[in-house]
């Protein structure tokens, strides 16, 4: 039996699963420190369930957490930013695109070394160890326990900030040092602000996962503790410890996977409808599609894959005015203070929860407080909510063909009927806890994402095989069974501009968890 | 006109973009560049073409090599510097002014970052008013400059002199091997050119339209309901010899890559938002050089293709185009000079080896 937590900014949703089965479902609020809140959501999903601790193999929890804390710029250390590769990329330092105060709060600690790598694998000029040490011992000086080491081309050549690391970490106790070839592929920049954003967290992770294990283990969970990697697959909680930048998507990515494995489906549109917005992805071949565009984490550019979602102004606390006989819808929600604000609790502010109630669609607080609504008012607002969403599910539609729509979130039930360009709306059971659920039938995953010289490797398809293996490798070692893994995607892209057979691959790897 | 602020190169870069009409490099590199010089407080000088000293030294600063490699090795401080100097030994003379080869995508950010490093001015021109694959394909060599003497380095400081060719296309071939044996990314200056020269065989004005795109596509999209129409306004002005129009609006269906001689081809497949039968269709050889709606021809190089996001009408390259992506499609009349049939033989259809006669984007 597993349990799958999401921790999001408002609420931590719990799911109770055995074989694939959902047992029970469970949402608290969020608390400032997540580890009460997880306590107080497992608690309850096994009370509702009438099931005991002992019966738990593993823990899954998903949470926005870190990437939250980045982007409100609290908990982050100071870093410092070593990076390998002069004489290349003098003109362009660390940090230069990040903004002012988000500089200062991490301070401007910056070593540029010499070393680094062509693309083809050969050093162009050698590790320069002396400077390294000389940079040792001024981070050392200055207290700084977080390093972020980045080089030119280490996805192609990993052992150059291997060795980095290690010098530095001869002269310093207690230091935390983040690789970017851990977080990210070709693109210097990107994926040296991903280690930078990473570097950044640690304090915060090695508080708050510790914290959350022992909470675990107190209430008498012998389980293992996982947490949802971006891309809708696991890590340990110690994988996740050293690289907190990595949940940073994991809930919109676990709620498409909670909704396919709900519905059965494995392509759909997926309307995630929260208090405030709602989010709408892709389901393609059982995962999330992603965006190939660049994406900003707290203001910082990054080259994550993100699930390509669209968010609206609508959820359950969206406000609604009236104007001409217009209906108005939001943007503004009264967002967690439903339970004061709304009509339906005595509040002064017409909701769009109030009108599911009022329609019989949902049913809490006092409907009796609606009963000045009329019909036509409740049936142009639902009209108007409905236009709204349909036209957002026709922009990430890939084609006119009618496609189904499986509906989840807390506010599935603000939506009833058909919607246009659809084949089908579903409301699959337990949808209010999708993303817990997402969390908890994760499985464990392996990347590559490197250069390959076709030539050298003796023609594409022995390339292609190498790139493959690498990648169900790199699952089982995370933890997959080996047998259950799967290629889910492979891409390639040559490199152009240049005459040569160099080119970039992606592989992805996904596998079921072995002790499942 | 002086560029001094983040602001500005954001601007700056986001027209490039636009005028790369999908190729070009991403500026992004650039950009960052030029922000790292701006910080340190340097600033970009932008004179006009007509104001430069009849006996004026100009020459052009590019960068050549592969976009992947470009985004690991990121530039030196000091490489383009160097090659400057390099050139000025060559010529014998001072260098006076730089001017972009190409606006659109990279090239047209690192010379101004070059720009600001050194003091000198950068030119309001340059040789095509977008991006082109090849370093022939400008408006100066079409009227009989030549490339050479061309310098050429790393950022490791390996250099190459190139004295003397018998065409312009040779040094093409010469600095693409070159190129691929230091590294697959190398700087360059090149096209030394007298202040006379520039005013008649440049293509004016074109670093400030860019600058003007990238402004208007932000501040429509911050001030416009329906930001589309400020971006047209700015590139439809037929007073003004602009001509402009939305190609198509829909979504990606197919795309279809392949790397030939190292070069990225593709062809992209549309279909519209309403339902309707349309089919559209773009040729990309590194840059959009055709567009189809229904088989008939609709924009043809060296007019410009410019994909947009549909909602936030942010220009992409074509290597960021993907399947199920919303785009609008803009056709932009190419300025009168790259109209003239000198200029078409080199890079209009029959020089990406298109059978097809150009017709301006107004005629069809």
């Amino acid at each position: 039996m597993r349990i799958g937590i999401d921790v999001g900014g408002t609420n931590t949703d719990a799911a109770l699963l055995q074989d694939f089965r959902v047992l029970a479902g469970a949402k608290v609020q969020t608390t400032e420190d997540v580890s009460s809140g997880v306590i107080s959501v497992i608690q309850r999903v096994l009370q509702t369930s009438g099931n005991s601790e002992n019966d738990i193999s593993a823990v899954m929890v998903g949470t926005t957490h870190f990437v939250n804390a980045f982007v409100q710029r609290k908990s982050l250390l100071n870093v410092a930013c070593v990076r390998v590769g002069l004489p290349m990329g003098s003109g362009i330092p660390p940090l230069v695109d990040w903004p002012d105060e988000l500089r200062q709060q991490i301070g401007e600690h910056i070593y540029m070394i010499g070393g680094g790598s062509y693309f083809d694998g050969t050093d162009y000029a050698p590790l320069d160890e002396q400077a390294l040490e000389q940079t040792a011992l001024d981070i050392k000086a200055k207290g700084i326990v977080s390093v972020a080491i980045s080089a030119v081309f280490s996805p192609v050549r990993t052992d150059i900030e291997l060795r980095a690391a290690e010098i530095l970490a001869r002269h310093l106790d207690n230091v935390n040092i983040t690789l970017s070839h851990q977080v990210g592929g070709i693109g210097l920049v990107e994926r040296e602000n991903a280690a930078i954003i990473n570097a950044s967290l640690q304090a915060l992770s090695h508080k708050v996962i510790p914290t959350l294990q022992q909470a675990i283990s107190e209430l008498g969970i012998a389980a293992p503790l996982y947490l949802s990697h971006n891309d809708g697959t696991l890590m340990s909680a110690e994988y996740a410890m050293q690289y907190p930048v990595m949940t940073c998507n994991a809930s919109v990515t676990n709620s498409i996977r909670g909704a396919a494995f709900l519905s059965g489906l494995s392509d759909a549109i997926i309307v995630d409808i929260g208090g405030t917005t709602t989010d709408i992805g892709c389901l393609s071949k059982g995962f999330a599609r992603e965006t190939s565009n660049a994406s900003e984490i707290g203001d910082v550019r990054t080259n994550f894959s993100m699930p390509d979602v669209l968010s609206i102004a609508l959820g359950g606390g969206t406000c609604i005015r009236e104007k001409n006989n217009q209906i108005i819808l939001g943007p503004d929600s009264v967002g967690f203070k439903l339970t004061q604000k709304a009509l339906v609790f005595g509040g002064d502010t017409l909701t769009t929860s109030d009108i599911a109630i009022a329609c019989g669609q949902m049913k809490f607080g006092n409907e009796s407080k609606l009963s000045h609504l009329s019909k036509g008012l409740i049936d142009k607002v639902h009209k108007a909510m409905k236009a709204r969403l349909e036209s957002a599910i026709d922009q990430l539609k890939l084609s006119a063909e009618p496609v189904p729509v499986i509906l989840v979130g807390g506010g599935a039930h603000l939506i009833a009927g058909d919607l246009k360009g659809t084949s089908e709306v579903i409301h699959p059971i337990n949808s209010d806890v999708a993303n817990a659920i997402g969390a908890a039938i994760a499985q464990v995953g392996g990347r590559v994402k490197r250069l390959f010289d076709y030539k050298l490797e003796g023609g594409r398809e022995k390339a292609l095989e190498k790139a493959k293996k690498e990648a169900i490798d790199n699952a089982v070692k995370a933890g997959a069974k080996p047998g259950t893994v799967e290629i889910i995607e492979l891409e390639e892209y040559p490199m152009t501009h240049v005459q040569s057979n160099t080119v970039d691959v992606k592989v992805r790897a996904v596998g079921q968890l072995e002790n499942f | 006109m002086i560029i001094n602020t983040i602001e500005q190169i954001k601007d700056l870069t986001r027209g490039a973009v636009f005028l790369g009409t999908g190729g070009g490099g991403d500026p992004y590199v650039g950009q960052l560049l030029l922000q790292q010089e701006i910080r340190k407080g340097k600033y970009v000088k932008v004179i006009k073409a007509k104001d430069l000293a009849d006996d004026a030294q100009v020459v052009s600063i590019a960068g050549i090599g592969a976009p992947s490699v470009l985004v690991e090795h990121l530039q030196s401080k000091d490489t383009c510097r160097q090659l400057l100097t390099k050139m000025e030994k060559q010529l014998g003379r001072k260098v006076n002014a730089i001017i972009p080869a190409e606006i659109g995508g990279l090239n047209s950010i690192i010379p101004m970052a070059v720009a600001a490093q050194v003091g000198l001015p950068v030119v309001d021109a340059d040789g095509m008013g977008r991006a082109f694959p090849h370093l022939e394909m400008v408006t100066f060599s079409v009227y009989g400059s030549t490339a050479a003497p061309v310098c050429i380095a790393n950022e490791l400081g390996d250099s190459v002199i190139i004295e003397k060719t018998t065409s312009n296309r040779k040094v093409e071939d010469l600095a693409r091997g070159i190129c691929a044996n230091l590294g697959a990314m190398v700087y360059s200056a090149l096209y030394p050119m007298l202040g006379a020269e520039v005013k008649v065989k440049a293509v004016h004005d074109t670093l400030s339209y860019c600058l003007e795109i990238g402004r208007g596509i932000r501040l429509a999209r911050e001030q416009l309901s329906n930001p589309i129409d400020g971006i047209m306004n700015i590139l439809e002005q037929p007073k003004l010899d602009r001509h402009a129009r939305i190609l198509f609006e829909g979504k990606v269906v197919d795309i279809n890559r392949e790397t030939r001689d190292g070069w990225h081809w593709a062809s992209v497949l549309m279909i519209p938002l309403n339902g309707k039968d349309d089919r559209f269709e773009l040729e990309i050889q590194n840059e959009y050089l055709k567009a189809k709606l229904n088989g008939k021809t609709t924009c043809l190089v060296p007019d410009l293709i410019t994909t947009l996001d549909l909602d936030t009408c942010e220009p992409l390259t074509a290597e960021a185009l993907k399947y199920g992506q919303r785009l609008r499609i803009i056709g932009t009349a190419a300025t009168p000079i790259m109209r003239r049939p000198e200029c078409l033989a080199v890079f209009g259809p029959i020089g990406f080896g298109m059978s097809e006669e150009f017709i301006p984007l107004e005629d069809l």
